[in-house]
């Protein structure tokens, strides 16, 4: 009796106790109290509360109620930004398959068969979100910069494929994806060995694929209206994704940094109507007015071009063109605002993501409004992606992606110190620069050693290569070698357990390039970055059996 | 205080557009004085004057009336000539050869153009001021082509001559045959791989062309139902036989220059141009007799086997049979002085200097069908003009001035007093943090150099490189 009595009041007392936590506090609904609220879209609320429930925003402003199932964040002292979107990245899309090497075995990695009538590189069908794949790990590092929203599309081919604009976090893709498809890419690019194999080929073989996609519709058209006595057109899925293209419906953004590549995109949007957005867009500003008259917006990098190479006495002096353009570029967000141009920031490759803020940053410095860079992160991105009815700014109903700073997210001092995905939190570890080792002792170093089959993504083509590397401990030696530069000796070169760099001189078109290549090698796979005066270059590769 | 306000405010706005209708007018207005002018159409003219209005050569005469505001240029002792025209260049081009199939017309350089190459301001310092931008030769039937003015500064668009006609590029012989190219293991070779192929190329597009020219007709004319593929192939092949594209045709050997204008005549069209055309003195009445112009290189040859059999004689012999005969450089290096080039054809065969001059100037321009509106110093013509500090045909010229529908795009003088201003600058630039090299220490001392492959067809050879 005793020991019945003492049971039912024990599980009185722990149902009682699961009931009062869960009244306190439930796992998906949070209060920041005290914090500075940047909402984007009005006034900044320098002390208020911003509540989260059920991964929405359920309330915001100076006044706003914390219900009493919530958990507290005490933001004295925090500020709580929309999340921060990126505006074009590759994030959660698997590695590209490395292309057949020339002169080697071809079908080593044949892609899957696709039913496409045009080959790999040429077809607008290809969903980034087909290819993406699930979890937040893979995210972690962008996370914690204070990223909650990219825009993510493959990097491969002429045809990029089709985006997505995903959040951050989420196990499943479907939970990921906020929009798809969001644009078709585009990029100046060749496919080698095959067409187009020139910059020149590209346009007709896009002019080509536009004048067959409007044909196919109209005929599509004719037949369903009266099949009877016409040859039934083909279902083509390639030439099908470019429908909306024509339409103006489904936007198609130019890769496109340099002034006459911006022209070209510019041209070509003018030429078929179609809704055109440049990425990239380093000497957009040299553009303005006519990105203005076009409306065309501007997916902006922020990785902005600096001379990574050292003094060679062999080199050629650098031209003032390249000298005026790395001076010039950190001014043109501030010039594409002042002609009223739309834009949005986007990394743009950067090797280190903590950048973006730092650059957004020189933005201001160099005359760009602080709020404004702010909206080209958040609220006038999610505008020109078409979410912003659902993302980009802190009001009532929208999606609960939040980055809360200390200090101030352009200034110098900042901390990033909870980041809300879809309403789940995910509390930023302080400082997490050095690398924790499990024992204490150094970090362990990679064993990257071997001979790698490399494809380096040239602006316009890309460039078949092999990078030879020998591992002595941490110090890494050999050779990088391609067609175009034959092959040059390895300098400098230092293996960690985030990666590898070395530096290197090659031989391009007669000159002497300085060049630093940072990357790192995941099972048999490696990528990573070539630094050159002309800016970053990004390559991939495996390595040879 | 206010009243003063409103007045300054009036007077700076009067002299604001004072300032810019000087500007307007100079920029319209000019006049060369006291030069010695080679017209390449009507002979030279000593002591005479150019009056330049809206971009036109209004007048040519001796001691001719200033109009109020006009720009006068003291030209005495000076030399000027047309502004010369390079009749195969690849310069500007980011993209010369679309090597993937031996027919390429859907392509078009239009679409790969450079507004600033540094060889454009090259070739204005070398008095060039048109140039006919080809396709490279890797192709039997290239690209379309652009006919452009070197307006260095403008925007691309201001470079095409709107009202010149299309033109594309064909090639015989070594380059669209592609024998010297290895074919890599897993690749297999380009049809076609000999002389024959290339012809069986050629003629295999223009009886598809045909067959779509006529699929098109029938629509037009209501005989058949669904409108027919736009096919960008095609298209500029219809456009060669209607007699509305111009076909430029690279090739050396005079067998195959006469191949070709023989499918030309079966087909009912016309080659505007054999360029290179190494032993076109070889077949110099037949070329005569179907109309065809040709343009060359003086006096190189021999650097590879088909290039053998050629004589500095080729230009003679083809203008002493009425042939068009046009000087090119096919190069950014050489395009800087083909006015020697020129000269050269007065010493192989004797040709008048007028006849040498139109070789890079007129005839060029007529091989374009652009000779109405320039290619001579003619009243009514473009204003593109050089100023040259002695006769253009010696070695001790230079041009001094280039001018392009009356602007001054060239001006040896400001040149060089912008080059302190441009040094300033560079240092500048090199103070900044971006421009600072990784490593620390200092810049190297500048050392020009050419940094562009040379272009010539032989460059072809190079797939992938820069060309």
């Amino acid at each position: 009796m005793k020991i019945r009595s003492f049971l039912i009041a024990l599980s009185a007392f722990i149902l009682f106790s699961v009931c009062a936590v869960n009244a306190q506090t439930r796992t998906d609904v949070y209060a920041i109290t005290n914090a500075r609220i940047v909402t984007v879209s009005g006034a900044a609320i320098e002390r208020g509360t911003v509540v989260v429930r059920d991964g929405l925003i359920e309330a915001v402003g100076a006044d706003a109620r914390v219900p009493s199932d919530a958990r507290v964040l005490d933001g004295t002292g925090l500020t709580v930004y929309p999340g921060f979107i990126d505006a074009l990245t590759n994030l959660g899309l698997q590695t590209p398959q490395p292309r057949p090497q020339i002169g080697g075995q071809p079908a080593q990695q044949q892609q899957p068969q696709s039913n496409s009538n045009y080959p790999t590189g040429l077809q607008p069908e290809v969903l980034a979100f087909e290819q993406l794949k699930g979890g937040d790990a893979q995210f972690e590092t962008i996370r914690n910069a204070g990223f909650t929203t990219a825009l993510t599309v493959g990097r491969d081919g002429v045809f990029n494929g089709q985006s997505a604009v995903i959040n951050l976090a989420g196990s499943s893709v479907s939970e990921m994806v906020v929009k798809t498809p969001y644009a078709v890419h585009f990029t100046f690019r060749t496919i080698p060995g095959s067409y187009p194999a020139s910059l020149l080929g590209t346009f007709s073989a896009f002019r080509q694929m536009l004048l067959d996609a409007r044909r196919l519709q109209e005929m599509q058209k004719t037949y369903a209206e009266n099949p009877r006595g016409m040859k039934r057109p083909d279902a083509d899925k390639s030439l099908e994704a470019l429908f909306p293209v024509l339409s103006g419906a489904m936007p198609v953004v130019f890769n496109a940094n340099t002034e006459r590549e911006i022209v070209r995109a510019l041209d070509l949007a003018k030429e078929f109507k179609l809704n055109g957005i440049i990425a990239g867009g380093q000497e957009a500003w040299k553009l303005a007015p006519r990105l203005k008259e076009q409306n065309v917006a501007v997916l902006l990098s922020l990785n902005f071009p600096k001379r990574t190479a050292s003094v060679s006495p062999d080199a050629d002096p650098e031209t003032l063109e390249t000298l005026r353009f790395r001076a010039e570029t950190p001014k043109g967000a501030a010039r594409l605002a002042q002609a009223g141009v739309r834009f949005a920031f986007q990394s743009g490759g950067l090797t280190n993501i903590n950048d973006f803020f730092a650059n957004a940053a020189k933005t201001t410095e160099n005359g760009l409004p602080s709020d404004a860079a702010i909206r080209a992160m958040t609220l006038g991105t999610a505008q020109i992606l078409g979410v912003d009815n659902r993302l980009g700014s802190i009001e009532t109903g929208k999606i609960a992606n939040l980055t809360v700073v200390r200090g101030d997210i352009l200034g110098k001092e900042k901390t990033v110190t909870h980041i809300f995905v879809d309403g789940r939190l995910f509390e930023q570890k302080e400082r997490p620069r050095t690398p924790a080792t499990t024992d204490g002792t150094t970090p362990a170093i990679a064993n990257i050693g071997g001979n790698y089959s490399i494809t380096i993504e040239i602006p316009g083509q890309t460039l078949p290569g092999t990078l030879a590397l020998i591992q002595q401990g941490a110090a890494l030696s050999g050779t990088m070698s391609t067609e175009m530069t034959g092959t040059s000796p390895i300098r400098d070169g230092r293996i960690s357990s985030d990666g590898f760099s070395f530096s290197s001189t090659i031989s391009f078109g007669g000159t002497q390039l300085e060049i630093t290549v940072t990357g790192k090698v995941t099972g048999n796979q490696i990528s990573g970055t070539i630094d050159s005066p002309q800016g970053a270059i990004p390559f991939t590769g495996t390595k040879n059996p | 205080m206010k009243k003063q306000i409103i007045f300054f405010l009036l007077v700076a706005l009067c002299l604001a557009n004072a300032n810019l209708s000087v500007l307007a007018q100079s920029k319209t207005e000019i006049l060369i004085r006291n030069a010695t002018i080679l017209t390449a159409a009507k002979g030279t003219l000593e002591n005479s004057d150019i009056l330049i209005q809206n971009g036109k050569i209004a007048r040519i005469g001796k001691n001719l009336n200033a109009p109020a505001n006009a720009q006068i240029i003291d030209a005495s002792g000076k030399f000027v000539s047309p502004g010369i025209i390079d009749c195969h260049s690849h310069s500007m081009l980011d993209a010369i050869n679309e090597f993937s199939f031996s027919v390429t017309s859907m392509t078009t350089v239009k679409d790969a153009l450079n507004p600033r190459d540094i060889s454009i301001y090259r070739a204005l310092a070398g008095g060039v001021t048109a140039g006919n931008l080809l396709h490279g030769s890797a192709n039997s039937i290239g690209g379309l082509n652009a006919v452009v003015k070197f307006k260095w500064g403008k925007p691309v668009e201001d470079f095409l001559v709107s009202d010149a006609p299309p033109g594309i590029k064909f090639a015989l012989g070594e380059n669209p045959k592609r024998t010297h190219v290895q074919v890599q293991p897993g690749q297999t070779a380009r049809y076609p791989r000999t002389r024959m192929g290339v012809m069986e190329t050629i003629r295999d597009a223009f009886v598809r062309a045909r067959e779509y020219k006529q699929s098109w007709d029938d629509f037009r004319a209501k005989k058949t139902k669904i409108q027919p593929r736009t096919d960008l192939e095609l298209q500029p092949l219809v456009e060669i036989l209607e007699g509305k594209r111009l076909v430029h045709a690279h090739g050396y050997r005079s067998d195959e220059h006469l191949n070709l204008m023989m499918l030309a005549d079966e087909f009912g069209f016309k080659i505007a141009t054999l360029q290179h055309g190494l032993e076109a003195y070889k077949i110099a009445p037949e070329i005569a007799k179907h109309g065809a112009g040709v343009s060359i290189f003086v006096d190189s040859w021999s650097y590879k086997l088909e290039a053998y059999d050629s004589i500095p004689y080729n230009a003679a012999i083809l203008w002493k049979n009425g042939v068009s005969v046009s000087i090119n450089s096919d190069s950014d290096e050489r395009m800087r002085r083909l006015n020697l080039d020129a000269a050269k054809v007065m010493k192989y065969g004797g040709v008048p200097e007028e006849e040498a001059l139109k070789m890079i100037t007129l005839n060029a321009a007529r091989q374009l069908g652009i000779d109405k509106r320039t290619g001579s110093v003619e009243v009514g013509k473009d204003a593109d003009l050089v100023i040259w500090n002695a006769h253009p045909f010696s070695v001790y010229s230079r041009p001094e001035m280039t001018l392009i529908e009356g602007e001054i795009f060239f001006d040896r003088t400001k040149d060089i007093q912008r080059r302190a201003e441009l040094e300033r600058e560079r240092q500048e630039l090199e103070k900044l943090d971006v421009n600072k090299p990784a490593g620390g220490g200092t810049t190297q001392p500048r050392i020009p150099s050419e940094k562009r492959t040379e272009d010539r067809d032989e460059a072809s050879f190079q797939d992938g490189g820069n060309n």
